[in-house]
């Protein structure tokens, strides 16, 4: 198999004449648990859908386990597992009768695994799906999902809807999983205490592009935030590339800047500024600076732009 | 494919039990038609009841497709199935599949009993060897060719729409056989009629986003 579990060349998607996904490019490798973070909107769901087959794009390409996403055989697809977003399961069915019919199609299927799933979540089998409550569902689509034992696990926004102890379940499964050899784990989240508990590699959507796709630990020492305080007003522009956000209030300037290193550290010194700290930043803050309407691009250190 | 067609049946159980309970109901009124006749023949009552197993079969299937495509939008099942080791083809096929079963379901007992009506009581004036396996055949492929229709209308529209397709096909399919017979030109007309419907099914079933 190759080394890249999940590619995205260049990928492109119109809705109705608007470009929901603008030149996604993405390397995911084996192994790597991928937290793919942004806005309501910003075409997490979509760019899932298309790597799954789901949905057709306007331009470009998905692979998955090396092969074209459009072209996935059964086999292959016994290998992906996937829990969406709105957890699309057959709602008139009762749980056993949907469980019968996952289990029955799959090519592998990890009964004890399950069943201890099954009763860590305490899911009533006799009930039908649409009797059950959101995290219910999600935790069902997810015992789904881990049961087929799968070397590439995609969660969309899994954790939606579960409480605060089946959340953590949820993470302690999923890192299970990854200490098994070779998995890997493409999930999107809107809770980035979450992602930043198991992810390894992050990216942000804005507006249809990716604009960060590094590791987490680079991309916290990547973005950087400082308040600096100048003996007269501050200077408005400081000429320093990759600014991501700036505030000024008279001689107090908060900027933060992606990319940061010695040039530009070099560069601020220049203005002279009477102090210079920096403010810690969590995911959180880092995800909030971001995901401004015109954040600079951050990557991979050797893809650097 | 087993089990997706398991799943099929299953889910579609109401028209399996419609086409059991329309055969049964059909050969009983034809076997007591026959026997209750001067037995020269079979009875001319008894040979239009041909005509509500058209219209059970057009109708019919024609339901049977919608459905299986709308429940199918509706309840997002191939969407589901899709994550799983199966192909939209293969989900296509099964559900195809399971409505040739519900057709043989209606049509294979009417057509063994019918074989066997003529048989004991032979009719007054001579008839063809396969005079049977002819009408039950363009039967099948009528209300299989509204099935492909309805699988397509299903697919795309609401409730209102397989309704007046259904209605459409039958208009032109009655006065088709009261014209040209139950045999040749209809069933190269049917033929053609499934083909080009199950290649567009086929086609916007693959190809769509689910």
């Amino acid at each position: 198999m190759s080394d890249t579990v999940i590619k995205i060349e260049n990928l492109v998607k119109f809705f109705d004449g608007r470009c929901v996904l603008d030149s996604i490019n993405l390397n995911v490798p084996q192994g790597c648990i991928y937290g793919l973070l942004g806005r309501n909107g910003t075409g997490k769901t979509t760019i899932i859908r298309i790597l799954l087959g789901l949905d057709s794009p306007t331009r470009g390409q998905t692979y998955l386990l090396g092969t074209q996403s459009q072209k996935l055989t059964p086999k292959l697809r016994g290998r992906i597992g996937y829990v969406a977003e709105a957890h699309n399961l057959i709602q008139n069915y009762s749980l056993a009768r949907l469980v019968k019919l996952c289990k029955d199609l799959s090519l592998k299927w990890n009964d004890k695994f399950f069943n201890h799933l099954i009763e860590t979540f305490r899911l009533p089998m006799h009930r039908r799906v649409r009797e059950l409550s959101i995290g219910m569902r999600a935790q069902l689509n997810l015992s789904l999902a881990m049961a087929i034992d799968p070397e590439l696990l995609i969660l969309d926004d899994p954790t939606l809807g579960l409480d605060t102890v089946a959340r953590r379940q949820f993470l302690e499964l999923a890192v299970d999983l990854l200490q098994k050899d070779g998995r890997t784990i493409l999930f999107s989240s809107h809770i980035l205490s979450d992602v930043e508990r198991i992810a390894d590699r992050i990216g942000v959507l804005v507006g249809g592009k990716l604009v960060v796709d590094c590791p987490l630990e680079e991309l916290k020492k990547r973005i950087r935030k400082f308040r600096l305080i100048f003996p007269e007003s501050a200077p408005t522009d400081l000429h320093l590339t990759e600014i991501i956000n700036q505030q000024i209030q008279a001689r107090e300037l908060t900027i933060t800047v992606a990319n940061w290193n010695a040039q530009k550290q070099a560069l601020l010194e220049t203005f002279k500024p009477a102090s210079c700290t920096e403010i810690p930043m969590s995911l959180e803050d880092i995800f909030i600076e971001c995901t401004n309407p015109n954040p600079a691009p951050i990557t991979d250190s050797n893809q650097e732009m | 494919m087993f089990t997706l067609i398991k799943r099929e049946i299953e889910d579609h159980i109401a028209y399996f039990l419609a086409a059991v309970l329309f055969s049964a109901i059909f050969i009983a009124i034809a076997v007591s038609l026959t026997y209750n006749e001067d037995r020269e023949g079979p009875s001319p009552a008894a040979l239009a009841l041909l005509i509500p197993t058209i219209i059970v079969a057009v109708f019919g299937f024609c339901a049977m497709g919608a459905s299986q495509m709308y429940i199918d939008r509706t309840r997002k099942i191939s969407s589901l199935l899709s994550t799983l080791p199966v192909t939209r083809g293969q989900i296509l096929i099964a559900r195809i599949i399971t409505a040739v079963l519900a057709m043989l379901v209606l049509l294979l007992p009417l057509a063994v009993t019918a074989a066997i009506l003529l048989r004991l009581f032979p009719p007054p004036y001579p008839i063809y060897p396969h005079y049977v396996a002819e009408i039950f055949t363009a039967i099948f492929l009528m209300g299989f060719a509204c099935y492909c229709l309805g699988l397509q209308l299903g697919f795309s529209s609401g409730k209102v729409a397989p309704t007046l397709g259904a209605l459409v096909l039958t208009i032109i399919l009655v006065p088709l056989i009261i014209i040209k017979g139950f045999w040749g030109h209809t069933v190269i007309i049917l033929l053609l009629l499934i083909f080009a419907s199950l290649t567009r099914t086929w086609q916007k079933f693959t190809s769509t986003s689910l």
